[in-house]
């Protein structure tokens, strides 16, 4: 049982409302966002989280939103346009940040580190990425004296699984076992319209190009098998490598997005929180071991809520954001987590990870299933390209 | 002004008013600069002398030549390394890297000026400086080619370059061999400026002048001999990504690049001194290997190539300015496309209307092709576009001074193109015909100047095969041919002399390794073993997997040439038309000898299918005893022989060019040096030892007069190169 102590209701974070949209492949035939831009889906997620939250739109003091690629329909602060777009006051500013992958869980934590000091109060958070129209290597220049600590292979995440799939004897059957099962329970979930409530419905286009209304992930597959999978290529070592298609998240398109505020303003505008974010941990990690990130953050924020009594063990469910299938399973292993609680609906291997929002994306399905099953107690983490771990962990209200 | 001046024989010392030391090279006798006992030793003189003197403010380090910081070192000298004692070769990396070590180690600070080339040794002298300045001249550039001939950098390279710009850009570019240019050079750390030439030296002052007071020097000397603190994870990863890429690129076949990898990773663990004795032990082994002999072979034949005027009368090579292409097909185009790249205007003539259209934009996309950025750069394309002329009418040939025919392959066709093209054209002009199986003789019967008259044989795709056969017909007289291998060179080809004979060299050399995979398959062989061997002796794909890539209607058609020339050994295997009666055409159908998923560039083998297999059932020959090593004799020495033949012919000019020839037209493993190199390593005796249980294959396996020769007097196949003396 945790040790409850009393939280100043004017500096503790909540989350009034949650929503996201279905993800879409980034495939430029078949994906169903290819003919809608990223700031259009983040924009409906906009829109569509302040409307659900009931908060009233005047007092949006800002909006957060992650985006791994600032350019082109992301450039201009996305942030800014994006709000614009979804008819929010004038007087809400818009900011727009980048952590890579963990974009957008660092959008809510740094909403929530504004709540606590007292600075912006009712915050609109998120993010949102298009891989297909904004391809996450193009465009990007790295200086090769970044290059001087660490080694160009870092630059390519695959790699870098592959590395601790090699470290710790990480086996591809096991991997493949493991991206089978997300796609089980993702499929489940879906069946059973465990993911209706989080979705905002928003207009695709079919593969013969017809205008579609998007309600379900795309990339869930429920014809695959492990037969199928182990008949795939490796993708980034060839002939070596452990790691293939089936077993790394697929490229995506879509946005989350969350609203927060103080549970004192929740308060006052007699709005019933979801949760409260009792904690936040942002870490480096050698570039090589990016995957590892999520052992580190999960760490550090355990360290900072440990004075609250809180351990793992009281953690009921986790989500863990699967960008390789050997980079989860080594995260499970390390932080010794209860696999039959982690990533209940499926994770990203099966819906999908459009970097900069799938922070948000995690957080969002991770505060329906804590909702959904009573749970107290739910944990939010993710890797984080050249290095980095973040986590969140939120308590239901 | 110099207030005083030093002379030696390789450098002079000037100093300035300032209590600036300039120390320029001009290292006599070499088109560049090169290391060369002198300059070791005049370097120490130097140095000597400045300690003697006053100690200067500053010591800039710099080439009076333009164009050329240092080349490298005297690549001559290499070879007799492997004369010298055991230990020795070690020894004389200690000596060099201890005097560079001196610059590190002065009283004053010294700056490296860097215009024009930088490599190898002469990088390894400007990384002892303290700070570098380089030019953003386009000759500019930085790197450590030793790799290249098997070696790595002996004189501080791989201790100073990972201290300087980190482990992994320094595994990336000591392991590569690639240079880079100055602006690149000065992102990645490499140097500390890159400036305009005019302003080199006061830029050289500035950066003296900005760091006297900060500590910065001092701080960057320590750096360079301490230990490097690295991530032990990094390290680990380094060392995985970069063996499998290592791996992924060499085969297993090269041991620098690993020995390259090794030395950085354990050299950055220790302080320099010591990581300076691992670099020198690596350098000895090395130096030692049959690769580094092998590549240093293959490089100094590539070099004398360069020189050889492909005549032995010294006629000379008018240069051909205004070149013509006539046919516009896919090899047409690549020829004109080669044309465009290597900066000359060039007419191309075809009387198809549509077929000249069409290959206009593929001419301009693989001209304007930019090698780093990977794709057409169509600002270029539009400025090679008006040095592309284009024309239905062969009268607008009447300016060319060299035409190049290429169209179809028919004897009938190409002559009458010929006896047009020449009508056409002053007495001056060559004309050469780009043909693989025509002899250059009955194309000639339809000429009236055949002196004039050569062939000019590109492979496909000309944009990557860097061989030619300058052909040499019966009339064809030498000017022709030097005009003709001179046009070669400046295309940025290697031209190799051949006489007019079936299948030229090339092809007669490769057919018999073709034919023999195919005899393999009758005796009921696994191709895919076949090609396995292939791959593990080092060829970039086996002979199964090429013909399904050349195309077995075209290898038909090439193999029908052969056997009517030379069918006693070269027969036409019953499998090839049994293949291509069945629509089975290689990887552009889809299958061919094996089955691939999808079709073109992306096509993988996917294995052998049944209806293969049923094919090839009904030429089936009784099965023998094959290991491994057997199938790499059968597919091996039956080529050796045929290039022994071709020598005994006079169908080329020089064992050199032989080895030349199989490297750059059929991707024959460089580490073995060549053809006739790697059949040294067995020797003539072995070579008939191995032969002799082949006999009763056929008149194929016959050791040729020139094998029993050399088997008697114990001879080499392979002619030395370039001279062997200890540095």
């Amino acid at each position: 049982m945790t040790h409850r102590v009393t939280m100043d209701p004017a500096t503790t974070p909540v989350i009034v409302a949650c929503c996201r949209t279905a993800i879409g492949r980034a495939h430029p035939e078949r994906g169903l966002f290819r003919h809608v831009r990223g700031d259009e889906l983040a924009a409906a997620v906009i829109a569509a989280a302040v409307e659900r939250s009931g908060v009233d739109p005047s007092t949006v003091e800002d909006v957060v939103f992650g985006a791994t690629q600032q350019r082109g329909e992301l450039g201009a602060n996305v942030a800014r346009t994006a709000a614009l777009m979804a008819g929010l006051p004038l007087a809400a500013a818009g900011t727009t940040v980048n952590r890579l992958c963990g974009s957008s869980l660092q959008s809510l934590a740094q909403a929530c580190h504004a709540i606590a000091a007292g600075a912006e109060n009712v915050q609109v958070v998120g993010g949102v990425e298009h891989m297909h129209h904004l391809p996450m290597d193009s465009g990007i220049d790295v200086h090769p004296r970044a290059l001087a600590r660490t080694s160009r292979g870092m630059l390519s995440m695959g790699l870098t699984a592959e590395h601790l799939a090699a470290l710790h004897g990480i086996e591809r059957h096991r991997q493949e076992e493991f991206a089978l099962e997300s796609h089980r329970r993702a499929a489940l979930a879906d069946d059973a319209g465990l993911f209706d409530d989080e979705i905002v419905r928003v207009i695709g286009h079919d593969a013969a190009g017809a205008v579609v209304e998007v309600v379900s992930d795309q990339s869930i597959r429920r014809d695959t098998s492990l037969e199928a999978m182990a008949a795939l290529e490796p993708a980034f070592l060839p002939r070596l490598g452990s790691i293939t298609a089936a077993t790394s998240a697929p490229v995506s398109d879509g946005a989350a997005a969350l609203v927060v505020m103080s549970q004192a303003e929740a308060d006052r505008q007699g709005l019933r929180p979801l949760a409260r974010v009792i904690g936040t941990a942002a870490v480096g990690v050698p570039p090589a071991l990016m995957g590892t990130g999520p052992v580190a953050a999960t760490r550090k924020l355990l360290h900072r809520v440990a004075a609250r009594g809180i351990t793992l063990a009281d953690v009921g469910l986790v989500e863990l954001n699967e960008a390789f299938a050997a980079q989860a399973i080594h995260c499970i292993d390390a932080l010794r987590l209860d696999a039959t609680r982690v990533n209940v609906r499926g994770g990203s291997l099966a819906i999908g990870h459009p970097l900069g929002a799938s922070g948000a994306r995690i957080a969002t399905t991770l505060l329906h299933a804590m909702h959904d099953g009573g749970v107290d107690l739910g944990l939010a983490t993710m890797c984080i390209g050249l290095g980095q771990g973040i986590a969140v962990l939120f308590e239901s209200v | 002004m110099p207030a005083s001046a030093t002379d030696f024989a390789t450098l002079a010392v000037e100093r300035h008013d300032d209590g600036i030391a300039v120390l320029s090279f001009a290292v006599p006798d070499h088109g560049l600069n090169v290391i060369t006992p002198a300059v070791v030793a005049d370097l120490a003189a130097a140095l000597d002398e400045l300690d003697r003197g006053p100690a200067p403010a500053a010591l800039f380090v710099r080439s009076a030549r333009e164009g050329s910081f240092f080349a490298g070192a005297d690549v001559a000298r290499l070879g007799g390394l492997r004369n010298l004692p055991a230990g020795e070769i070690s020894r004389l990396c200690d000596a060099g890297r201890a005097l560079f070590g001196r610059l590190s180690a002065a009283t004053w600070p010294s700056v490296a000026v860097i215009d024009g080339v930088c490599l190898g040794g002469g990088l390894e002298l400007a990384l002892a400086c303290d700070l570098r300045v380089a030019t953003t001249d386009p000759r500019t550039a930085l790197g450590f080619p030793e790799v290249k001939l098997g070696l790595l950098p002996g004189w501080g390279g791989t201790v100073r370059l990972p201290r300087l710009i980190g482990p992994g850009p320094a595994v990336e570019m000591i392991a590569s061999g690639e240079s880079v240019a100055a602006a690149a050079a000065e992102r990645m750390g490499l140097v500390d400026a890159c400036v305009p030439t005019a302003a080199a030296l006061e830029t050289a002052r500035r950066l003296v002048e900005m760091h006297r007071a900060t500590g910065f020097i001092g701080a960057r000397r320590r750096r360079m001999a301490a230990a490097l603190d690295v991530d032990p994870a990094e390290r680990d990863f380094l060392a995985a990504t970069s063996t499998a890429v290592i791996l992924g690129r060499t085969g297993g076949h090269y041991p620098a690049p690993p020995a390259i990898l090794r030395s950085i990773l354990a050299g950055t663990a220790v302080d320099a001194a010591a990581a300076g004795r691992v670099e020198s032990d690596a350098f000895e082994s090395l130096a030692r290997t049959d690769v580094a002999a092998n590549l240093l072979r293959v490089f100094q034949i590539g070099e004398r190539n360069r020189r050889d005027s492909g005549v032995e009368s010294g006629a000379p090579a008018a240069v051909r300015a205004a070149p013509a292409v006539v046919g516009a097909g896919i090899m047409g185009g690549g020829i004109a496309a080669s044309h465009l790249r290597a900066g000359f205007p060039v007419t191309l003539v075809d009387i198809d209307a549509n077929a000249l259209a069409g290959s206009v934009s593929d001419i301009l996309e693989e001209a304007a092709w930019d090698r780093v950025t990977k794709r057409s750069d169509s600002a270029r394309a539009l400025g090679l576009a008006g040095r592309l002329r284009t024309s239905t009418a062969l009268t607008t040939l009447a300016g060319a001074d060299l035409v190049v025919e290429s169209v179809t392959e028919r004897p009938d066709v190409k002559q009458a193109v010929l006896a047009d093209i020449e009508r056409m054209v002053s007495a001056d002009a060559i004309i050469c015909t780009n043909t693989s199986t025509n002899p250059i003789a009955r194309l000639a019967e339809s000429l009236t100047r055949p002196e004039r008259f050569c062939g000019m044989h590109f492979f496909n795709p000309v944009r990557r095969m860097t061989l030619v056969e300058i052909v040499r017909g019966p009339a064809t007289d030498d000017a022709t041919v030097a005009a003709a291998v001179a046009h070669a060179k400046r295309l940025g080809k290697c031209p190799i002399v051949v006489r007019d004979a079936p299948g030229f060299f090339v092809n007669r050399v490769l057919m018999p390794y073709l034919h023999e995979a195919t005899e393999l398959v009758r005796e009921g062989v696994d191709p895919a073993r076949i090609d396995r061997v292939a791959r593990a002796f080092g060829m970039p794909m086996g002979p199964i997997e090429l013909y399904d890539m050349i195309g077995l209607d075209t290898a038909f058609y090439a193999g029908l040439v052969l056997s009517a020339a030379y069918g006693d050994r070269i027969e036409a295997s019953p499998l090839i038309p049994a293949l291509v009666k069945s629509g089975r055409l290689g990887r552009k159908t889809g299958s061919g000898f094996y089955r691939y998923s999808g079709a073109g560039q992306r096509a993988r083998i996917v294995g052998v299918d049944d209806e293969a297999r049923a094919a090839l059932a009904r030429y089936a020959l009784p099965p023998r005893a094959t290991s491994d090593r057997t199938i790499a004799d059968r597919l091996l020495l039956p080529m050796l022989l045929e290039a022994l033949r071709a020598l005994d012919e006079g169908i080329v000019r020089d064992g050199r060019d032989v080895d030349l020839a199989v490297i750059h037209a059929l991707g024959f493993p460089a580490f073995r040096g060549g053809l006739l190199a790697w059949a040294d390593t067995l020797g003539a005796v072995e070579v008939v030892r191995r032969l002799e249980p082949l006999a009763d294959l056929g008149p194929r396996m016959l050791p040729p007069p020139r094998l029993v020769a050399l088997a008697r007097e114990e001879g080499r196949f392979s002619e030395p190169v370039g001279g062997a003396m200890p540095p």
